[in-house]
């Protein structure tokens, strides 16, 4: 039951996320909907499905695959929005 | 389970179509990254619908992998004025 809510809720987390992507109007704004919503709805959706049946073998894989996302995530973003924010200058509208 | 399967599939398509009509280079960067997640969702989703472990492993080296390329395309368009 658990773990069908926090499929749910990273489901929630993503799709709102997608929402943002393809509707918002500035580099950052998608940046912050993209950031923000992928790694908590990740997180979420992989801790549902870690919980969603006993304590087996896949679950190690699964929690490194959760602490991987933790990491490289916000590097990325970060790193894509120092490389828009430092050539601001050179960009046409939007 | 494949409601939820079929819902991160429709939204990698809206995610691929920002990565189609991007106005600027960072754009379409940045909706590569939030594709690789999502690709990456899809295949954690298929490892346990099928119950095959294999596909967990391959989901974690297609997560450094992804990181990576994100991280070396980000650092040359930072330093070359994006690649227009």
């Amino acid at each position: 039951m658990i773990a069908w809510i926090f499929i749910g809720l990273g489901c929630a987390f993503l799709v709102v996320g997608t929402i943002g992507i393809v509707r918002f109007r500035d580099v950052y704004s998608r940046l912050q909907a993209s950031g923000v919503s992928d790694n908590v709805g990740s997180t979420f959706l992989l801790l549902g499905l870690v919980l969603l049946d006993g304590l087996t073998a896949r679950d190690a894989a699964i929690l490194f695959l959760i602490a991987l996302l933790v990491v490289t995530n916000p590097i990325a973003t970060h790193s894509i929005a120092k490389s828009a924010f430092t050539n601001r200058h050179e960009e046409d509208g939007s | 389970m494949i409601v939820v399967e079929a819902l991160i599939l429709a939204s990698l398509l809206a995610v691929l179509v920002r990565l189609a009509v991007g106005p600027t280079p960072w754009d379409r960067l940045l909706a590569a990254n939030s594709a690789a997640t999502r690709i990456l969702l899809l295949m954690a989703l298929l490892a346990i619908l099928q119950d095959r472990t294999l596909y967990l492993d391959i989901a974690i080296v297609y997560a450094a992998i992804s990181f990576l390329g994100i991280i070396i395309v980000a650092r040359v368009m930072e330093r070359s004025g994006g690649i227009r």
